[in-house]
């Protein structure tokens, strides 16, 4: 008869999973309750969870009708970013793959510009269908152009670098055309969260939940593809379908997230990296842990963005970079002491 | 149970690597591909897995390779993808994934883990990360996870490569050892003195054709060895009766 002493201890620890589900609670109160009009914490969870007591007012309409929208959004583009990403890196083999790879970011950028430059000035209000469209539009030419549809992930990968520099090569042009549209254009590149609404949180919560429903369903079979083809086949899988499977998904969660919320960069490499150095594991069944920590990343990120410089707010691109890069340095520093 | 292979084709593109071989592979035995670099033999293990697309037919059971998805087959490759970050645990665990489906986690299952890590002495280093084992070990970690796989067929390509004298023997015992629980074993061998002291059958192959099947008694002292090398082996056999293949006077010399 088995016995826990007679066994290897278990891989997986649910209890880090439930404490970043904690902390995402925790940040998503913060968030709403912090601004230029501070309100109670626990007035806000109140309000949030219609108890006795909550706030009343103008106190109650920022908080759902403006922060609150914010806040999901921004947990949503997180989570979508950061669980694209490491899919990404499972998928190509390589620690640097971030959800942009595709020609993604460079597409939707292209379809931004596009809609910020036309003549008609009543594209501006489908700039996310623009940016939406030219994501996808750019990760299937990449599919297309590298042939062998998902043989050989590298070729996939090289397609990608070349769309995205083309796309980015035609927005340059277009934004020169048009040097009005520099400033607009620029400012959806470093990414905000200030048009969010409830109707933007609506749609983008549809296409983020039915991407993370596919990668949270596949996420296990997903450490297959860490391994050669021949490998993952004998264990069962199939890894060319599996491949086209979560970088569907994947790619519809980062379309989704740029249309809402512009390029937020380093999301989709940091946090990652951050779950898995300090849990010390690489097994993707973490990725339902890596969506939470991306969505808490971010929420806090977009709090800084609007009080560090209140009333003016700062693209949430430079805060993620500002306070990912050095924080990522400092966990792959300690990454050794860490795991010992 | 037997894998009977008929007419098997296999072309990359216009290049023919396996050509129209037809043999038996006799279940709940060691049988060894052997032959020069690029004889076909990781393409024959490639065909076996269900993986490349060939002509002619490879049954197992009565039924085709590639159309049971519920064979148990493992499969230890020569140069394995190393995944970055994953420790010896999770390395070996992947094995139980066909069993006990992905990210399981049972007692049984941890159990058996431990125990496959005793027999290969992995055990204290499954906390290691694969990606800092030495050759050996790694050797060790991909015939661990093959033993987690509990597999019913067992394909191996150049299982002793990159091991030093001791560790060949003792991964090579390893897999004996499956043969006791009715696993068929199918590997490549560079090394074909090894492969005549484990294997049961051996399978010389040449240019993807198979020149010649047998016991190993009958098939190292055949001319269709010598052959498959263009002459540039000998055969000799100690005081024991153990026979020891090495490459010619003439080869060493050219060398």
């Amino acid at each position: 008869m088995s016995t826990e002493q007679s066994a290897i201890a278990k891989i997986w620890n649910w209890r880090i999973t439930a404490f970043c589900a904690l902390i995402l609670l925790v940040v998503t109160i913060a968030a709403v309750s912090f601004g230029p009009i501070s309100i109670n914490f626990f007035k806000v969870f109140k309000t949030l969870f219609d108890l006795p007591g909550g706030s009343t007012g103008q106190d109650r309409t920022v908080i759902l009708q403006l922060r609150l929208p914010r806040v999901i959004l921004g947990a949503l583009v997180g989570a979508a970013l950061a669980t694209s990403g490491a899919v990404y890196q499972t998928v190509f083999h390589n620690p640097l793959a971030d959800p942009y790879l595709l020609g993604a970011a460079s597409g939707a950028g292209l379809g931004a510009t596009i809609a910020l430059t036309s003549t008609h000035h009543n594209l501006y209000g489908a700039l996310p269908i623009f940016a939406f469209v030219g994501g996808v539009l750019a990760v299937m030419t990449s599919f297309i152009i590298s042939g062998k549809f998902f043989a050989d992930p590298n070729s996939l990968l090289l397609s990608g670098i070349a769309v995205g520099s083309f796309a980015t090569a035609i927005q340059t042009y277009l934004q020169q055309r048009h040097s009005a549209a520099l400033r607009p254009v620029y400012s959806w590149i470093l990414g905000d969260l200030t048009s969010a609404s409830w109707s933007v949180v609506a749609w983008s919560s549809i296409y983020i939940a039915i991407a993370l429903f596919i990668l949270f369903n596949v996420a296990k079979q997903l450490d297959g593809l860490m391994l050669s083809d021949e490998e993952a086949y004998s264990l069962g899988i199939n890894p060319k379908r599996l491949r086209i499977i979560a970088v569907a998904a994947a790619t519809l969660a980062t379309a989704t997230a740029v249309s809402a919320s512009g390029l937020i960069g380093f999301v989709g490499i940091v946090v990652p990296h951050l779950v898995r150095g300090l849990t010390h594991r690489v097994t993707n069944r973490s990725l339902i842990t890596i969506s939470m920590a991306g969505a808490a990343f971010l929420v806090l990120a977009d709090l800084g963005a609007r009080t560090l410089l209140s009333p003016a707010e700062l693209p949430i691109g430079v805060i993620t970079a500002f306070v990912g890069a050095p924080f990522f340095l400092f966990v792959l520093r300690n990454r050794r002491k860490l795991v010992q | 149970m037997s894998i009977v292979i008929t007419d098997l084709t296999l072309r990359y593109g216009q290049k023919v690597v396996l050509d129209d071989i037809s043999l038996e592979i006799v279940g709940q035995r060691w049988t060894c591909l052997v032959g020069p670099n690029g004889a076909g033999k990781t393409s024959f293990l490639r065909a076996l897995l269900g993986m490349a697309p060939y002509t002619g037919s490879i049954k197992d059971g009565g039924i085709e390779v590639f159309q049971n998805h519920k064979r148990n087959v493992a499969f230890v490759p020569q140069h394995p993808q190393i995944p970055q970050g994953m420790s010896v645990a999770e390395y070996v665990m992947l094995g139980r994934s066909k069993r006990e489906g992905w990210g399981n986690e049972s007692l049984a299952s941890r159990s058996y883990v431990r125990k496959v890590l005793e027999e290969t002495y992995l055990f204290g280093m499954q906390g290691n990360l694969v990606s800092q084992l030495s050759g050996g070990e790694m050797q060790r970690a991909l015939i661990a996870r093959a033993l987690a796989q509990e597999p019913e067929l067992i394909l191996l390509d150049e299982p002793t490569s990159a091991l030093d004298l001791h560790h060949q023997i003792s991964v090579l015992n390893n897999i004996e050892l499956l043969k006791e629980e009715g696993v068929t074993i199918i590997s490549t061998m560079h090394d074909i003195t090894l492969a005549a002291m484990f294997a049961e059958q051996i399978v010389i192959m040449k240019e993807g054709r198979v020149l010649l099947t047998g016991s190993s008694q009958d098939v190292i002292h055949s001319t269709e060895l010598k052959q498959a090398f263009d002459n540039r082996i000998d055969v000799h056999t100690l005081d024991s009766g153990r026979p020891v293949i090495v490459a010619s006077k003439r080869e060493r010399e050219e060398k």
